[in-house]
């Protein structure tokens, strides 16, 4: 039996069924049936709740594996969450729901691969984890490994293994080196763990932020910087919850620092008249509300910055979010493709985001396309314009 | 091969696999609409759809309602069920027609200003539609954030922008509409049956699936206001001398009533609304309302506030969360009954122990559609079924007072025929010639059938409310 918390059994039951949520969920606008939607998600729940605020095991069981792809059928891009009627936390319900499935082993097969991969491999890619830092050799990057430093940058898994951006692991270290940071690698990065956080394997998840947030203080840095806005989220939301306590380090996003070095004049960006626009990671933007600095590093860059259809906190997901690529590629692919669309149709020459997951789904989609566009990361694309790649 | 199963497969092979679901949770899902059914619902109706079926089109429409003439199955046309009287609940089970894949916009005539949908189009991809236009939709619905077109002429059609332009029905020209034998017709005002004839008759005679709307050049300006007041009955009265004196694009009135707080006689309450014009027109109504304000000792809240306010618009249920849950109903009214009318619902939620939200939308200078919200919790079975009651409570008064029910459904049709005698005969007669076998949408409306096909009638419905009226004060 798993007993809901007060507040999100108080959420199951206040969903006004208003269907808001509906028309929004990039999953629903594809396999369009209620039960895909995150109202008849909601309403599902309330119906396998037995007595006493317990979600029924039972009739979880007995629903099986079509209950569990409605939950995992999902990117976790939060929009249904910011445009709920009565303001429910959604994804925190999303959340708890596969970790009872989780727990129950009813998820899908390709989660299973992930979490087990993940726990031996400390990495998403079942690679030797001391292969993590081959980007450093494949991109030429001049890099730290320091005992002690200012600054810690946590590269992901996604930007130290995939080839693709690997070139933005390259562009960060560039220009912390361009404005004399005193940063450092980690010696032994694990994974941040928020993939395991997504699958429901929360006990696992805490092994490896109990690991990267030891790595990290034995360095003494105050600060992190990550590219990546999941690991971004993962150290500075899901780690406090997972361990308990509040690391002793400020967790920023890249773009953030930029931002900070850009208005504080510690970087001074050549402008030009390169026309782009931003896609904003459902992470990064609506829900880490990182959504100024961005947009302040690219108008350092041009003044012909496009905002693209839905943006901001409204922005559409690009379809990799939440493990959905793992559990159901084909639909990834779809609203991937419906994303890049309106990216592209907005008619720049470039089009930018903050997240390697984005510009690697983007960036490959915009190949299927004819005449498709550049699409880079914020970071990849100041050190190109300061001439540092 | 049983006729179900037959069905069913035949049903697959026009539409294709597709379009067709009798997965067990989505009939789960597709077995209620926005209001929570008390549990004893489940006794009396059948509530759970035997297929889902999501047309593309109007040629899959009509093989559906041919099918089921063929099979005798019912069947209840759904848009995004956001109705709460139970137009979209089976009572016996059937055929749901999620509407929602016929969400196309077909035509923009620029020069005439006539937009032609599809009827499972969301209200809010039409107004993102038209920005990039000249054009501005004059009506939409409260729920303009998930609400279809085609559910909105189903139902009451009435909604922001209605007090300016009038009711949705005013603003179609024309509607493509399956019968429920399954031929398709175009209706507009001189047809017969004519637009007004199926206009809100809610599901039980047509299945409309293509509507060409008027539209309004966009005004030059737009002004979002809001006023507080430390009483209703000033708020009412500003109101009121409001729409006497300028012409707003909507105008909503707002009071809570809290048990907790016993705020129920002096209860503080706020109105807002948009006047949309010219520049110098809205600039003058701006003025005009400043004034009223003042003489009724009421505060005009700053612009961004107010302007906040109005984008807030289509959140009106943000009390539900302190519910978990909500009983209400919806009608229309005569203004100068209004404040009665809010007192009687104050004097309700005291009795039943629940805190209460009333809007008032006004429709024009004499009338109002009236939503009060009592807060109460379904975890609390029993409690929650004697609260039901106040629904019925409530509808009783404003029907006496001149009121007719916003809608019907499931919930409401025992009022018609006290509160619109002659619609109801209008609507008997053209159901029997329109669909003699009872396929569309039955139980609704007009009669309620429950299990086995028994008519449930009104009278003794009526009764068994006032008796769980009765018996939570006994309890």
């Amino acid at each position: 039996m798993f007993i809901i918390p007060k507040l999100q059994l108080e959420d199951i039951f206040a969903c006004a069924q208003c269907g808001y949520c509906v028309k929004k969920c990039p999953v629903y606008y594809f396999l369009g049936w209620e039960s895909t939607s995150p109202r008849g998600k909601m309403f599902t729940l309330k119906e396998i709740l037995g007595n006493n605020s317990r979600l029924d095991e039972q009739k979880i069981h007995k629903l099986g594996k079509p209950l569990s792809m409605r939950f995992f059928n999902c990117t976790f891009c939060g929009l249904c969450k910011e445009v709920c009627h009565v303001e429910v936390d959604l994804l925190e319900i999303w959340s708890k729901v596969r970790e009872v499935l989780y727990e129950l082993g009813i998820v899908p097969e390709s989660i299973i691969k992930l979490s087990e991969t993940v726990k031996q491999s400390k990495n998403i890619y079942m690679m030797d984890n001391t292969s993590r830092m081959d980007w450093v050799t494949y991109t030429g990057a001049d890099v730290n490994f320091k005992d002690s430093a200012e600054v810690v940058y946590f590269v992901g898994c996604i930007t130290s293994f995939s080839g693709r951006v690997q070139s933005i692991a390259q562009a960060v270290s560039s220009l912390l080196n361009y404005v004399n940071e005193d940063w450092t690698l980690l010696k032994d990065e694990w994974c941040c763990g928020h993939p395991l956080v997504l699958s429901g394997a929360i006990r696992e998840a805490r092994v490896l932020a109990f690991h990267n947030v030891e790595m990290i203080e034995s360095t003494g840095a105050k600060r992190v910087v990550t590219g990546c806005p999941g690991c971004y989220l993962a150290l500075k939301h899901e780690y406090p919850r997972l361990l308990g306590k509040k690391p002793k380090f400020e967790v920023l996003h890249s773009s953030q620092l930029l931002s900070t070095y850009i208005t504080s004049g510690r970087l001074v960006v050549p402008k030009s008249d390169i026309t782009l626009t931003y896609h904003d990671p459902c992470e990064l933007g609506r829900i880490s509300g990182i959504i100024r600095e961005p947009r302040v590093v690219l108008q350092s860059v041009t003044d012909t910055f496009v905002e693209p259809e839905y943006f901001g906190r409204e922005s559409i997901c690009c379809g990799s979010g939440g493990l959905l690529k793992a559990v159901n590629p084909s639909l990834a692919e779809s609203i991937a493709q419906r994303r890049y669309g309106m990216l592209a149709s907005t008619n720049v020459e470039v089009i930018v985001s903050a997240c390697p997951t984005c510009v690697q789904t983007l960036a490959q989609t915009a190949t299927t396309m004819q005449n498709g566009k550049r699409v880079i990361d914020l970071s990849q694309l100041i050190a190109e314009r300061i001439g540092l790649m | 091969m049983t006729t179900s199963d037959k069905f069913l497969s035949e049903l697959i092979n026009r539409l294709g696999q597709e379009y067709v679901s009798v997965d067990s949770l989505e009939k789960l899902v597709y077995a209620h609409d926005f209001a929570a059914l008390p549990k004893f619902v489940k006794l009396l109706f059948n509530t759970t759809p035997d297929v889902i079926v999501r047309p593309k089109s109007t040629e899959h429409v009509t093989e559906i309602m041919k099918l089921a003439n063929e099979y005798k199955i019912p069947v209840i046309p759904r848009g995004s069920a956001t109705w709460g009287f139970g137009g979209t609940v089976p009572v016996k089970g059937g055929i749901i027609l999620d509407l929602t894949g016929l969400n196309r916009i077909i035509h923009l005539d620029e020069k005439n200003g006539l937009l032609t949908v599809e009827c499972g189009v969301v209200w809010e991809d039409v107004i993102r539609f038209l920005r990039k236009t000249c054009w501005e939709l004059p009506t939409y619905p409260s729920s303009a954030l998930s609400s279809t077109v085609g559910g909105w002429a189903a139902t009451g059609g009435i909604g922001y922008g209605s007090l300016k332009y009038g009711p949705f029905v005013k603003n179609v020209v024309k509607v493509t509409a399956v019968l429920p034998d399954g031929r398709v017709i175009v209706v507009d005002d001189n047809s017969d049956p004519s637009l007004s004839q199926l206009f809100g008759s809610e599901g039980i005679l047509c299945v409309f699936t293509e509507l060409t709307l008027k539209m309004v050049p966009k005004n030059e300006a737009e002004m979002p206001f809001m006023a507080n007041f430390s009483n209703f009955a000033n708020a009412l009265m500003a109101a009121q001398e409001v729409l006497r004196l300028t012409r707003p694009h909507s105008l909503v009135l707002r009071t809570f009533g809290f048990v907790r707080t016993k705020d129920y006689v002096e209860s503080d309450a706020y109105f807002f609304g948009c006047f949309n014009d010219n520049r110098r027109d809205v600039y003058e109504q701006y003025l005009k309302l400043d004034s009223i304000v003042n003489r009724y000792r009421g505060y005009l809240v700053p612009e961004d506030e107010a302007r906040r306010e109005w984008e807030e618009r289509f959140y009106t249920l943000r009390i539900k969360k302190w519910g978990p849950s909500i009983l209400g109903n919806e009608f229309i009214i005569p203004v100068h009954k209004i404040l009665d009318m809010v007192r009687y619902c104050w004097q309700l939620g005291n009795q039943a122990h629940l805190d209460v939200e009333v809007e008032v939308m006004f429709i024009s200078k004499d009338e109002a559609l009236m939503f009060p919200l009592f807060l109460c919790d379904e975890r609390k079975p029993i409690r929650y079924l004697m609260s039901a009651a106040i629904a019925k409570k409530v509808l009783d008064v404003a029907i006496k007072v001149g009121g007719r029910p916003y809608g019907y459904g499931l919930w409401n049709f025992p009022f018609m025929e006290i509160a619109e005698p002659e619609k109801k005969r209008e609507l008997e007669r053209m159901k029997s010639t329109l669909d003699s076998q009872n396929l569309l949408n039955p139980g609704k409306t007009i009669g309620a059938e429950v299990m086995l096909g028994l008519p449930l009638p009104g009278k003794l419905y009526s009764t068994f409310m006032d008796g769980v009226w009765v018996l939570r004060k006994v309890i």
